[in-house]
Formats: C-alpha cells, structure tokens, sequence
C-alpha cells in the first residue's frame, strides 16, 4: 500500500443519440474526428483513462461512453455507478436534445447522487446567425435545476474548439471539491476490482 | 426491430446477459429483448416491490427506498470459479467493484462453527474430536497435493473409478466429518456424491480452498450494489459489440418455419427474422418441464447473524442430514456495506429446494439462526428445464435457478448452451482487452 495512486475520477457523458457524445470521447482518448457520412451509432467504445495536473495535483479522468444502448432500450444503472462527475451533452443545433435534457439529469441524480454535473453544448461549429439553443435558455435552464450544474461550456468536436478546456475545468473542479475526501478515500477500505490471477507465491496455507 | 439478426435473446436474466454478451463478442449480430421495463428479470428489485409479496409499505426505518438492492436470487461468487473467470475474461470486471463475503459457516447440531479449510483451521475447529482433526488434516493435505494429471499423486487410490465414499474410508473419516467436508466445502446438494468418482469432489474442494487463497478471509465475492449489477456488466459488453436492446417489449410468438426450426421472433405486428433464439423459461412454457420447487425466504433485518462476529456479510450452509433432510439449506447475508440496503440494515435469504408441502416449516432451522427479523418475504418458485436440447428447433432455453447460493451451475448451463448453440467451446482469446482503441 506504499505506492502512491493517482485519484481516479469516473466522468460519464449523457445525453440524446445523436448529439456526439463519441465524438466528445474520440477527441479526449486520441483527438479525432469523424465526419457525419460514415457516422453511425457507437460501437465497441467503452471508457479512456487520462491523466490532468489540476492545482499542482495530478488527477485521472477516466471518461466513459454509453456504449450506444440509448439506441433503442435505456441506459443501465451500472453506468452511473461510481461516477464523479457526469457530462450533459447537447447538440447547439437541436432544441429537442436541449429540452430533453432534465430527463437524463433525473437518471443522473437518482444513479449517481454525488456526481457534479457539467453541461456541455456541442456542434458549436453549426450555428449560424441565430443560434437554436440561446444563453438566456442555458441559463434558465441551470436556475431551474437550483445550481446543480458546475459547468457550463460550448465545444466543438469537429474543430476540437473548447474541449480541452471543458475537461482541464473538471478536472480542477474535481479536485478542489474532493480534496479532503480524496485523502479520506485512500484510507478508508473500499471494495476491489477482480483481476487476473496474480502467481501465488506460496502454495497457499495447505503445506 | 424489422431486421434479420444471428440470434435473438429473450429475457435480460444473469443468464441470457452472459450468453448475449458472449454471441456478439463471437462477432454473431445479437437483438436482446426483454418484456419489462428493467434489465435483470428476476435477480434484483427495490424495496416498494415488497407489496408483491403482501407486506406493509416500509416505514421511516427503513430509510430511503433508492437505498435499497435487494436480490430475489442471492448467490455469491467462488473467488476462483467459472464466472469470474468469464467476468476477467470478457472485460466486465471493469464495470464492477467487489467486496469479499467476511464468514463461512457450517451448521451442526443446533449451533454454527467456521468451515475449516486448512490445516490450521482443522486443528482448532470445534466440529470434531481431536484424533477426528488428524485425519481430516492428513486428508486435507491429500487433496491439496492432488494432481489430476499427475498419478504419483494419488497415493494407491483410483480417483476417477473409485467413489468419494472409499476415499473418506481410507482417511477414516466419520460421517460428520464427511458431511460437512461434501456440503460446505465441495458444496454438494445432496448425497449423490458419494457414489460418483472422487475426482469430481477432490475438484469442488480445490475449487474452494483455492478461493479462499485469492482474497482471504472466505472463498465467496458478492458485488457492490448487488447481483443486478452482474446482467448490466454483461449487457454492457454486448452493446458495446454491436448488440441491439430492446426493453419493454411484449413477445408474443415464437415463429417457426419448415421442420419447425425458428424464423424469427413477433412482438405485435412486427416480426424480427433469426437464425436462433435464446431463452428463459419463461417464453416458452411449451417447451420446459417442471423439475421442482425452491422456496426463498428473503429476510430483512437491523442486525448481523448471532454468532458470526458481528459479520456483515456471511453464508451458512445447513447440511441435509443435520436436520434430516435430503437437500442442504442456504443462509446468505449481506448489508448495507455492499450499497444493497440503507445504512445499519441487513438482508438474509434462507433458501432451500421444497420436500414437503409445507415448504414454510422446511427453513425453519435456518430462520432460527437469524435473531428477530423485522420483514420476511416468502416466495416458492418452480425450477424448470428445457424438454429438448434446443438443436433441432435452434431454441436454446436456460434453466431456472437452483437454490445453491454461488453461481457455478449457473456458468455450467451458460456454457454448455452456448456450446450447443454455437457449435463449439466459447473462445475466450477472441475478446481484446482493450476497448476504446478502436481505431488502431
């Protein structure tokens, strides 16, 4: 137990089919982009694991993506299990993945009740003169929620436009509200992940 | 849903999730459909579906209803068996978190003692007599050393001709010894045992000591959250493969072509098309034979079992003969450290296959350990198994849950359907490890 571990903080995306929550996810593991005429629903994307330094302290965002099971059926709860932080993603383009929004909050705090919630408009490159989805709406939209959302930002996966910064402004919001718990949690006993058999070293207590 | 696929699973049970998670990762096209709104069919429900089974609403004390997991099927996983193998090898432990079960115990006349399980351990257990110790440390040891492949091993005794009885006699074991050693630690249902080849339960106990080395302090895991987790996981996987789900969708005919193999699947008006289907018994209660009844009685409680060291989480097995019976019964607990029930609560299940028809009085050894219980929920299930083998009619059905309380007959018939269904053992070296890469 001597190591130091870097916290891993478990972030989820959330939001309608469509708005580009893999695009968000493509661009954080290796900084892609996939253009609409060979899009199609997610396949074979599971969770990425990145490492920040937010406040003088390293911090690992391990971002996860749906998998596309909001294609048809719903999400599981499993998803949301664990989760510090979770992501609503919207299109800038589509009011109806906006208004939609509060649906997938509720999953969200009913799931995930100690994840800080961040709200991001994506597809910035699409809007023209007048926008689809205006600030005052975003803004009305977090008064409505009683200033559960941490974040507000705009990107845009196709010019990787404010993405960066969306994920650098999790990160040190991560930290600055987990610290004390952060250094709690290490001490504290938690459950385990199973992995492969590590050799025994002896052959066990039967000798 | 109008589209041609590989195969079609039918339920969202632990089962059909694993089988789903396994046919897309084997690259088959997979539509997974369930009748209700939620993933897991029969394995985990919150507390308001305790008016199911005729109780109050739960008061106050209860604390908060989204606090509660509560398992209709608990079982705990072997540390070192068949499903965590399947779990390590697909990739699904990524989803899960586990803690490892504090207590085993084995009941024997009236009270509970700690299965002893090493050397140690079998010299300081109050189940048997001093000279009793000796032998059933030199067979413990016995077992231990033993290699199936490697006859020097076996010391002048045939393991696959000669019965487990004849190797009990040639330890002198006594037949308390003997049936704690073949119900807590091989965890045999019954006596059958006795007359099958040794190496089947010399295997059982390997099994368990062997799991009782990986995390200590016993052989069984349960996940956090609950085993309704375990289905997610595996759902999970499929998805992430390619696989279709479809929630909330009635399945009212399974439609058969020529020779009466399977066409597809017709929920309303649209019809799927399908080389094969995958099943619980529940959709074709034409096609499955009642084997037997179950009776579980899920216990909630605001303290720990009496006896076990304040454990928060333990499995008690009751040997049949103790109570003279010819099937074992399972006590399990687990509590609000594995995020299943709110804070300072504890669910214990006492489960047993049904002998009698008052299958009430049947537990009634086990619910005695428990101490005051606070809400008790009864249910008496059917366990049922596919009439047919599924080749020629390409339906491949699942059998119900057994009463034991760990998941390896459960794997056993996962893996022996995808067998029948597939044609071949599942490969496990076909799932790559690490998804999110897709793009190299």
């Amino acid at each position: 137990m001597a190591t130091i571990k870097i916290p891993e903080q478990k972030v989820i995306l959330c939001g309608e089919y469509g708005v580009g929550k893999s695009s968000i996810f493509r661009r954080f593991t290796n900084n892609t982009f996939i253009t609409a005429t060979d899009r199609k629903s997610t396949l074979g994307l599971d969770h990425f694991e990145k490492t920040y330094c937010a406040c003088d302290k390293d911090i690992k965002l391990q971002l996860w993506d749906t998998g596309g099971m909001e294609r048809v059926a719903s999400i599981t709860s499993s998803y949301y299990k664990f989760a510090e932080a979770a992501v609503l993603v919207f299109a800038l383009d589509n009011p109806a993945s906006f208004h939609v929004l509060s649906q997938h909050l509720l999953d969200i705090v009913t799931y995930a009740e100690n994840a800080k919630i961040f709200l991001c408009g994506n597809k910035s490159d699409l809007i023209e003169d007048v926008p689809q989805v205006t600030d005052s709406e975003i803004e009305a939209f977090c008064e409505q929620c009683h200033n559960l959302i941490s974040g507000t930002y705009k990107t845009s996966c196709r010019t990787g436009e404010g993405l960066e910064e969306m994920f650098n402004d999790i990160a040190n919001q991560l930290v600055n509200s987990n610290r004390s718990r952060l250094e709690l949690q290490s001490m504290e006993q938690h459950g385990f992940k199973i992995t492969q058999n590590e050799e025994l070293t002896e052959d066990s207590c039967l000798c | 849903m109008d589209e041609e696929y590989d195969a079609i699973v039918l339920g969202t049970g632990l089962k059909e999730c694993i089988l789903s998670g396994m046919l897309s990762v084997s690259g088959k096209k997979v539509l997974h459909v369930d009748r209700n709104k939620y993933y897991g069919g029969r394995v985990g429900v919150n507390l308001s579906s305790g008016r199911a089974f005729g109780a109050p609403p739960p008061d106050d004390s209860y604390g908060r209803k989204r606090d509660w997991n509560v398992d209709l099927i608990p079982k705990f996983l072997m540390a070192n068996g068949s499903l965590v193998k399947l779990l390590i090898h697909t990739g699904v432990t990524r989803y899960l978190e586990f803690k490892s079960v504090e207590g085993s115990y084995v009941y024997k006349g009236g009270k509970i003692s700690k299965v002893p399980v090493d050397q140690k351990e079998a010299l300081a257990s109050d189940l048997m007599g001093m000279f009793e110790k000796r032998r059933f440390r030199n067979f413990l040891i016995y077992v231990q050393d033993f290699s199936g492949d490697d006859p020097k091993t076996w010391k002048d005794f045939d393991p696959n001709t000669q019965n487990m009885q004849a190797l009990y006699e040639k330890f002198g074991l006594d037949k308390n010894t003997q049936d704690f050693t073949g119900h807590a630690l091989a965890l045999h249902r019954d006596d059958d045992y006795l007359n099958r080849p040794a190496v089947e339960t010399i295997n059982r106990i390997k099994l368990y000591s062997d799991s009782l080395a990986r995390y200590g302090k016993s052989p069984y895991l349960y996940p956090m959250y609950g085993l309704g987790e375990l289905p997610q996981g595996f759902a999970r996987l499929s998805a992430i493969y390619g696989g279709t789900y479809m929630l909330d969708k009635p399945i009212d005919e399974i439609v058969l072509g020529e020779g009466g193999k399977v066409v597809g699947v017709r929920s309303g008006n649209e019809v799927a098309k399908c080389k094969q289907v995958y099943c619980d018994p529940t959709y074709v209660s034409d096609r499955v034979r009642k084997k037997g009844k179950v009776i579980r009685c899920i216990c909630l409680m605001d303290h720990p079992v009496p006896n076990t060291k304040d454990a928060l989480s333990t499995q008690i097995i009751i040997p049949q003969k103790q109570v003279g019976r010819n099937s074992d019964i399972y006590v399990s607990l687990v509590s609000y450290t594995h995020q299943v029930a709110a804070k300072g609560w504890f669910i214990a299940m006492v489960s047993t296959t049904v002998e009698t028809d008052n299958p009430e009085t049947e537990i009634k050894p086990g619910l005695d350990l428990l101490g005051p219980i606070r809400q008790k929920f009864v249910s008496v299930s059917d366990y049922y198994e596919p009439t047919d083998d599924g080749l020629e009619s390409q339906i491949f059905i699942s059998q119900s849950y057994d009463a034991t309380t760990h998941f390896e007959t459960t794997c056993l018939d996962v893996l022996d359907i995808f067998k029948r269904g597939t044609g071949e053992e599942f490969d496990f070296s076909k799932i790559k490890h690490e998804l999110g890469d897709e793009e190299q």
